[in-house]
């Protein structure tokens, strides 16, 4: 029981707390509840890695434990703040963080509102139409393929290799302390094999593992698919909103994703096989969620004509931290993602001829260039 | 650089299982070029379009290959660059945009289109049904909560078949090698796995010379395993059994 509240509390409400500090800064109407988490997990998993790469490099003994100390003071002043501006929001009278709405009217307005559609009958109708005519039956489906996945994510074991390296390293730091000093494959001490260092996603699975009192082989194999599944969903789902200016068309994109994972598996390489037989891996995370997250956001920020007075600060925060998270994920994604963004900053200042694109991508991309000149420094120092 | 580019395309069928009878990439094709011509809006199109089309002609550009492998010291990860092509999705919204109003026979249509080109994931004969919370061989977790130390760590010698599994349920057991011997493509040597694994039949001085080296605690032996004297002669005794495997305990170790 503990261990679930704890779960709950590290991949639910400290998520969905941190998520409301970029929704502060991003227009009201584009809020609603799923891109405050998916927010709240980018910042998070970009916190990780400024909490956690420094000590990986610089701490020799106990380095995950003093990884932990300071992203969990990171993660909760960060919820602080979260909750200290969906105060203060509430209070000025803006439109809410989590649904860009302003506060519903008067009781009489409810009672009224209540009165219209009470009566089961008047409801069932109501539900009949739209299960019918509007998209009901499309979500329908499409939760009843996600429940699916899901299904098979924790009934099924999926084995990989690559586990022996991955879901060990996350074990011996939960067992151990330790983060990168020993040989997950055999148990012996290592150096710092960088490629693999700088991406600490493991680390964060080792993370909720400790605060949650589980087993990191069970965190790794039954509850990252329960999150990570979700979460990527919620991705397509705000994708789709982006896409599409039909509200049923939304479900539609939802159903056809979730064949496209469900069938994907034409090679061991896809993207879509990586999603779901080693969904808690970095790089199946880099894949799935990171990759499509940077193109969202290329979709929000050059998309359309830019309104008078829209705010998008907070979407130039997400973009700062979805680059970061590639970086936990793997070397290569940041590698594959910096390629990925300035191939679409330079085609989209040459499509909108504004040529500032590049130059604010670039910006964006300043964690990744420090990560990659880390990774070269430490890859070929020997040849100093 | 024309075999660097024939390199390419064989990585590119490998990726899209061309050579299995799987057209899902067709469906990319086609939805690409339908983007081509219909795609107006600005952005989409330069997301959706234009910038696939530039990463296509990367990936099978030689010069850019050979930065790639130059970079990530590893040309087994090439296939990667294809993961920013996110054929599903740029596949998904053409198709939405291809059905207009007919939004329920065309989202049926879709459907079997990819069931037919595409092939079921569950079906993948690395997926089975789950034993344990762990998603680990039960034998595996029972072998370990026979062996595992109470304090320190041990080492164990397992057969190939639980080498992956063993430091997932506990790292305090050590193994002399692992899954790193398993991979035939990378070619490492390693004399304890040439005397456990490749021996037709086990030749018992040595191995067992071998194993006291590390020194290994305990010596997992699958049941039909041949070797050329039984290991009881040899300072072991039975600890166990699990299975198809049998513990061997080193008692010279006591």
């Amino acid at each position: 029981m503990t261990a679930m509240i704890s779960l709950l509390f590290w991949l639910a409400i400290i998520p969905f707390c941190i998520g409301l500090i970029p929704a502060n800064f991003i227009s009201p109407e584009r809020r609603s509840p799923g891109l405050v988490i998916l927010s709240g997990y980018f910042v998070i998993w970009a916190g990780f890695e400024l909490a956690a790469v420094p000590m990986v490099l610089w701490v020799e003994y106990d380095n995950f434990k003093a990884a932990s100390a300071v992203f969990t003071v990171l993660t909760i002043l960060g919820a602080a703040a979260g909750i200290w501006l969906l105060y203060r929001n509430g209070k000025a009278g803006r439109p809410g963080l989590v649904t860009g709405k302003m506060r519903s009217g008067s009781k009489e307005e409810s009672d009224t509102h209540v009165g219209q559609i009470s009566g089961l009958k008047v409801r069932m109708t109501a539900f009949g139409k739209w299960l019918l005519h509007a998209a009901g039956i499309e979500w329908l489906l499409f939760f009843i393929l996600l429940g699916f996945q899901l299904y098979k994510a924790v009934a099924f074991a999926s084995f990989d290799g690559d586990d022996a390296y991955y879901v060990v390293e996350s074990l011996i730091a939960q067992e151990a302390g330790v983060m990168y000093r020993i040989l997950p494959l055999t148990g012996g001490s290592t150096g710092l094999d960088i490629r693999h260092a700088l991406a600490v996603f493991p680390m964060w699975v080792a993370f909720v593992s400790v605060r949650a009192g589980v087993h990191a082989t069970i965190v790794s194999h039954v509850v990252m698919p329960l999150v990570l599944i979700p979460l990527t969903y919620l991705l397509y789902d705000q994708i789709g909103c982006a896409l599409f200016t039909k509200a049923s068309s939304r479900p539609v994109f939802l159903i056809m994703m979730a064949l496209f994972q469900i069938f994907g598996n034409v090679s061991i390489y896809t993207t879509e096989t990586f999603f779901l037989t080693r969904t808690w891996q970095g790089k199946a995370v880099a894949g799935s969620l990171v990759i499509p997250a940077v193109l969202w956001l290329f979709l929000l920020l050059c998309g359309g004509e830019k309104k008078k007075n829209e705010d998008r600060r907070g979407l130039w925060i997400l973009f700062v931290c979805v680059q970061m998270t590639a970086g936990i994920c793997s070397s290569i994604a940041v590698f594959l993602v910096s390629v990925l963004t300035a191939i679409t900053a330079f085609v989209l200042a040459f499509v909108r001829r504004d040529l500032k694109l590049p130059v604010k991508f670039g910006a964006a991309c300043i964690p990744n260039m420090v990560y990659i000149a880390v990774y070269v420094f430490m890859a070929y120092s020997y040849l100093l | 650089m024309w075999g660097i580019f024939l390199e390419s395309v064989v990585i590119f069928k490998n990726y899209i299982g061309w050579h299995e009878n799987h057209f899902l990439a067709g469906l990319y094709i086609f939805a690409l070029l339908y983007l081509w011509l219909t795609e107006k809006d600005k952005a989409k199109r330069a997301v959706f379009v234009y910038v696939p089309t530039l990463l296509l002609l990367m990936f099978f550009c030689p010069l850019f290959r050979k930065v790639f492998v130059r970079i990530m010291e590893d040309s087994e990860t090439y296939y990667r660059l294809l993961w920013l092509l996110q054929m599903s999705i740029v596949s998904a919204y053409a198709m939405i945009r291809l059905m207009g109003k007919h939004r329920r026979i065309g989202l049926a249509v879709v459907c079997l289109i990819i069931a037919a080109c595409g092939d079921y994931v569950y079906d993948s004969e690395h997926i089975s049904r789950a034993e344990n919370a762990y998603h680990l061989p039960q034998e595996a977790v029972d072998i370990v909560d026979m062996i595992e130390p109470e304090e320190g760590r041990i080492t164990v010698l397992v057969p190939a078949d639980l080498i992956y599994y063993i430091r997932q349920y506990s790292t305090d057991i050590e193994l002399p090698y692992g899954r790193e011997m398993l991979i035939e493509r990378w070619d490492y040597y390693h004399a304890m796995y040439e005397a456990m694994e490749k021996a037709e039949v086990i030749d018992t001085p040595v191995f067992v010379e071998l194993t006291r080296s590390y020194p290994c605690a305990y010596v997992v032996l699958k049941e039909d395993r041949k070797i050329a004297e039984p290991l009881t002669d040899y300072g072991f005794s039975v600890y166990g059994k699990v299975g198809e495997f049998v513990i061997y305990e080193d008692m010279t170790l006591q």
